[in-house]
């Protein structure tokens, strides 16, 4: 017996090695690649030269009956962005909570990140379905466009359809060798895999941002659309960065958010106390992945936008000053949503211990903060009026609600917003907790004066340098607003946590006590995360306008007209529920596999062997 | 399967509701659609046009000014590289097939790496090679006529002669009519294009020339004030001069010109003196 | 006594509702826009729920008068008059609401249209991104001579701006109230203080006309100043308008 088992351990040892060196290999030799791509640029200026990007007409775009091109390729990319991201987000917190579990030897922390990456296998093939698909839709309705991206891309495109080797491998043997991969050694081997295949997703999401950003902020090629031969230029456009760290962080926040309404649909579904309190727990800890991700996204949506102006002005302006700026008004709207009901899930939760009745009085508190500083980030600068309106205001301007609409006031709003959110969490983490340290006092009174001073500077610097002096503060005041909120996050955290060490609970935690309602709010997360995630979509993809590649690729097709925000966002909602179709279709399927019926007498009794 | 359809429901009111919002909560705004290239019609063109053509291009389409500028000092300046060029064609280190300053200006566009003027070349090359495309290439995409109405654009620029035709053989034809047809820039920039906009030389003299149905205003800043000259553009009948009868000039030059131009006519008669 | 909590959520909701109105329209002046107080409300409402419901115990005395009123036989009067006002009421109100009116349809206007990347003005092409007040350097290099380019630029508005915009610079000239939409208030921080001064020479240049046509109808009666005025003297009057308010042009660059 023992002997079959080191013998099955060591034939999956070398298969694992060999996975491991692939991997590797893999990754080195894309590595080596992009060096092989930089000699051949040196090499270019001599021998390969590049066509031009072409000069199309309306004739160029093949039409297929009853089959609008342009929203074929639109729902096929963001189904697939979707999907990808739920299946590249899902491993990177798996990978948390299993070192964790590791860590604190709790088994249900493993549970749980395993029930976490079942859910996501099934999506990974519909990814690539829609992956497939979006190549085919690219090739058919904009045959000229793949190629010109292909003649640039051709390396990078081989070893990102390479790659999917290791991905597919790395991810069947997480999930399959989960509870093989057990015990000491085992389980260092199998955290291991599993940072091997984040790291193998991670790099292909990388490529393929690298082609979506070279489309809006083109580099390696000249103003004709010549390519210069070397790939790298190419890759490392202005926007490849900005656009890494803010999908990075989004797919975190969206993976949580979806895992979480999994886990609420699940809490709804089933009737034993025992799983209530497992798929409560496990809720919980989704949607703090999702808050921890999205507190610090607005951060990188701004180093987004401010990359963005700084490789174009125009297209600054075009996004937020321009058609698009009503577009950031839904936003506000979508991630007001995403705050309030995340918030909302936090204060229902504080009913699973009786002991923290002793902090609902305060909730109403933190919903007026922050509901006030919502509705200033939701004043839009340019106000609908009714003609009488606008006589009784004397013109378009409203004269206290105009400058809530610009940015000075919408940072202020932000960071209140997120600081708010903190103390809720803060509420919550203390809500059942007396702590047992001899500077408790002292403790909370540094906490107060942290928040105030916080909160007063933000506000210092949001009204002094946004309203009294010019833009350069203006702007560069938003940065130290920024610090002080992470301040002020990172440092309640470390003095709360140190302070609740070995603190005693006032009454008995009891997981799944907590009512269907907060289940919703679960809901609501998932769902507006996937109606924002498809509305920053279109205008990212929007803000080309009429361009394929910015300035270099003009799209002659008839489509090339920029859509209404109200067609974008139908193409968007039909894209959300798709996607959310599938996703119980998925979440279904994840289940089937436990599910026996008895076949009766169906089979003829047989002879045992 | 109670569950199901509540949480379905809940889903669906809440997209309901986003796509509600973005399409009913916010004004609609039709973003504008993609510019369309502009068609050329040579056959109606006269030089002027031809001329204002190149400037379009320019900075336009041609997009030449993205690196001739002051700013970025990625392409030599061409403000008045006219000199220049005369001297360049005498250069040794010239090795282009140009013998005038159009067809050194055409192989510049053509052919950019022929000669690169000392700087300005790509990182690297020590000045073999140029950095600028070839401007009848995808990206830029300017035609032979596009080409030349350039050229003539910058001829025109450096205050040359122009060289280039218009490349159509019925544009000459019709030259000196469309020329009147083509409505003039207002406000108009000179006193003799306010003349003949006002048709005021069918009634006066002005420098020798005109109709006697008005009085000869050769000289008449020696004779009247600005004041005077202002009323009487503006207000015929104010004063009528002896030996001319009222009501024959019209009243109407208040509406149709601007005030600067008033007051270009006003300088120019009160200096005729 | 305690008021039932229903009754508080409708207080605060009414509450916040009047505040709303009178802070604005009559504390500041400066009425609420109705399709903003909408969406306020909205979130007021969306707050005043989360407040109410995020303890079962609050959610069961917040429905209980809802439910009673549904369930208990004791209440069939109330409930068959409710029934029968509140779709009466939700009627009334949807005929108000479709019912046809004169009022010419809601007008959008943006305050900062996005300028074109390039604008023609005086024959000349402009780049809107790099365009630099050419007299701007003055006001460090030879400040004498901007105050006499500041003086000329005082002339110039009041000679052709002041009729609408006003004399004190705040939108409130003898003509202003004629005009709809009203002149810019540039002494207020929302105007010229968000803008680079190649924006204000865009405005003043191509006027009214000039806008370009997203978020149409544009109505401004700003006319062609190109058509009236130098270069130069847009110039001077820039330097003007920031040197009245006190208002710096928006740079992107340290001083």
């Amino acid at each position: 017996m023992s002997n079959k088992r080191s013998g099955a351990w060591s034939g999956g040892f070398v298969l694992l090695v060999a996975l491991l060196l692939a991997g590797a290999f893999a990754l080195v030799y894309l590595d080596s690649g992009v060096a092989v791509a930089a000699e051949v640029s040196a090499a270019a200026d001599t021998g390969v030269t590049y066509a031009p990007a072409p000069k199309l007409t309306a004739d160029d775009y093949p039409r297929v009956d009853r089959f609008n091109g342009r929203v074929a390729v639109w729902l096929a990319a963001q189904m697939h962005l979707w999907f990808a991201a739920f299946v590249l987000a899902v491993p990177i917190f798996v990978f948390i909570i299993e070192a964790i579990g590791m860590r604190t030897r709790d088994k249900r922390y493993d549970d749980m990140a395993y029930e976490f990456i079942k859910v996501s296998i099934t999506a990974y093939s519909i990814t690539a379905i829609f992956g497939g698909l979006l190549v085919f839709f690219l090739t058919i309705f904009y045959p000229h466009l793949f190629q010109y991206l292909t003649t640039i891309f051709k390396e990078s495109m081989v070893y990102y359809a390479l790659l999917f080797f290791a991905e597919s491998a790395a991810l069947y043997i997480y999930y399959y060798g989960w509870h093989w991969l057990q015990g000491g050694f085992r389980k260092w081997v199998h955290l291991t895999v599993g940072l091997l295949l984040n790291a193998v997703g991670t790099t292909l999401m990388f490529l393929a941002n690298a082609w979506a950003t070279f489309m809006m902020s083109p580099a390696g090629v000249d103003r004709a659309g010549v390519f210069s031969g070397d790939t790298w230029a190419a890759i490392h456009n202005v926007l490849w960065n900005p656009l890494n760290i803010h999908r990075v962080l989004a797919n975190i926040a969206f993976g949580g958010s979806i895992v979480g309404a999994y886990a609420a649909f699940k809490f709804l579904s089933s009737t034993v106390a025992k799983e209530k309190a497992h798929y409560d727990w496990m809720g919980y800890n989704a949607n703090f992945i999702a808050i921890c991700a999205l507190l610090p996204l607005p951060f990188a949506g701004y180093y987004l936008t401010a990359e963005i102006y700084a490789y174009s002005q125009q297209m600054g302006i075009t996004s937020m000053g321009g058609i698009f700026a009503w577009l950031f008004i839904i936003q506000a709207v979508l991630i007001g949503t995403l705050f309030l009901s995340a918030n909302y899930y936090l204060w229902c939760g504080m009913g699973r211990s009786d002991g923290a009745e002793r902090y609902n009085k305060y909730v109403k508190y933190l919903a007026i903060g922050i509901i006030g500083a919502f509705l200033v980030w939701f004043t839009p600068h340019t106000l609908v009026l009714t003609n009488e309106e606008l006589k009784a205001l004397g013109g378009p301007y409203h004269k206290y609600l105009g400058p809530l609409g610009i940015m000075p006031a919408k940072n202020m709003a932000v960071n209140m917003m997120i600081i708010f959110t903190t103390i809720s969490f803060l509420i919550y983490r203390r809500a059942n907790k007396i702590p047992i340290v001899s500077w408790v006092s002292q403790g909370n009174a540094v906490l107060y004066a942290l928040f105030a001073t916080g909160i007063l500077n933000i506000l210092f610097l949001g009204i002094y340098h946004g309203y009294f002096t010019n833009t350069v503060y203006k702007v560069a005041s938003s940065i130290p607003q920024v610090l002080t909120t992470l301040t002020i996050i990172v440092a309640s955290t470390v003095i709360d946590a140190s302070m609740y060490k070995g603190a005693k609970q006032v009454a008995p935690l009891h997981w799944g006590r907590i009512p269907d309602r907060a289940q919703y709010a679960l809901f609501l997360l998932a769902v507006a995360f996937t109606w924002l995630m498809g509305l920053m979509g279109y205008i990212r993809s929007g803000l080309r306008q009429h361009w394929h590649v910015k300035d270099i690729f003009r799209d002659a097709s008839p489509d090339a007209f920029t859509p209404t925000l109200g067609y974008a966002a139908n193409v968007v909602s039909i894209g959300t529920i798709l996607f959310l179709t599938l996703l119980i279709f998925i979440f279904w399927l994840s289940q089937l596999a436990g599910q026996k019926t008895s076949s009766g007498d169906y089979w003829k009794a047989q002879e045992p062997w | 399967m109670v569950n199901l359809a509540k949480v379905v429901a809940f889903s669906l009111l809440t997209i309901g509701f986003f796509a509600f919002f973005a399409n009913f909560g916010i004004p609609e705004i039709k973003p504008a659609p993609p510019p369309v290239d502009e068609e050329l019609d040579l056959s109606s063109m006269t030089m002027e046009g031809f001329v204002a053509l190149g400037d379009r291009i320019f900075n336009g389409k041609g997009t030449c000014t993205l690196c001739h500028n002051p700013v970025g000092g990625r392409a030599p300046l061409l403000d008045d590289a006219a000199a220049r060029i005369r001297e360049r064609l005498r250069d040794p280190r010239y090795g282009g097939q140009a013998q005038t300053l159009e067809a050194y200006l055409r192989e510049s566009m053509l052919e950019p790496s022929v000669f690169v003027v000392a700087g300005f070349g790509k990182a690297g090359t020590s000045d073999t090679e140029s950095p600028m495309p070839v401007v009848s290439g995808g990206g830029i995409g300017m035609s032979e006529a596009d080409i030349s109405a350039v050229i003539a654009y910058l001829q025109d620029r450096w205050g040359l002669d122009i060289t280039v035709e218009i490349p159509a053989d019925v544009a000459e034809a019709q030259v000196a009519e469309t020329s009147m047809a083509a409505t003039p820039v207002r406000p108009l920039k000179s006193p003799q294009a306010a003349f003949t906009q006002f048709a005021c030389t069918a009634c006066h003299i002005f420098e020798e020339a005109g109709g006697q149905v008005g009085p000869n205003l050769s000289r008449i800043g020696a004779q009247r004030d600005r004041e005077y000259l202002r009323r009487a553009i503006l207000d015929p009948n104010a004063d009528i001069s002896d030996g001319f009868v009222p009501n024959l000039m019209p009243g109407t030059y208040a509406e149709q010109m601007y005030a600067s131009e008033l007051e270009m006519i006003v300088d120019y008669l009160a200096g005729l003196e | 006594m305690k008021i039932p909590r229903l009754l508080q959520v409708v207080l605060i909701f009414v509450g916040i509702y009047v505040a709303f109105k009178v802070v604005f329209g009559f504390v500041l002046g400066q009425p609420i826009p109705s399709s903003l107080l909408t969406m306020y409300m909205f979130f007021v409402v969306a707050g005043l729920f989360m407040v109410f419901t995020f303890t079962d115990e609050s959610t069961r005395e917040l429905v209980a008068p809802i439910k009673a009123l549904v369930e208990d036989p004791a209440r069939k009067p109330v409930r068959n008059v409710v029934f029968i006002v509140v779709p009466l009421l939700a009627g009334a109100y949807a005929f108000n609401v479709m019912l046809p009116d004169f009022d010419a349809p809601l007008e959008l206007r943006s305050i900062h249209p996005a300028p074109p990347s390039t604008v023609k003005i005086y024959d000349q092409r402009y780049d809107l991104s790099t365009l630099e007040n050419p007299l701007r350097k003055f006001q460090k290099d030879d400040p004498q001579k901007f105050r006499l380019l500041v003086a000329e630029g005082a002339e110039v508005y009041i000679r052709n701006c002041h009729y609408c915009h006003g004399d004190k610079l705040d939108g409130n000239g003898p003509y202003a109230q004629g005009l709809n939409p009203i002149p810019l208030n540039f002494q207020d921080i929302g105007t010229i203080a968000q803008l680079q001064e190649s924006f204000l020479f865009w405005r003043i240049a191509t006027g009214g006309p000039g806008l370009p046509d997203e978020g149409a109808p544009w109505l401004s009666a700003m006319p062609v100043w190109e058509n009236f005025l130098s270069e130069d003297e847009i110039w001077k009057v820039i330097l003007f308008l920031y040197d009245y308010t006190g208002h710096r042009p928006r740079t992107w660059e340290q001083e």
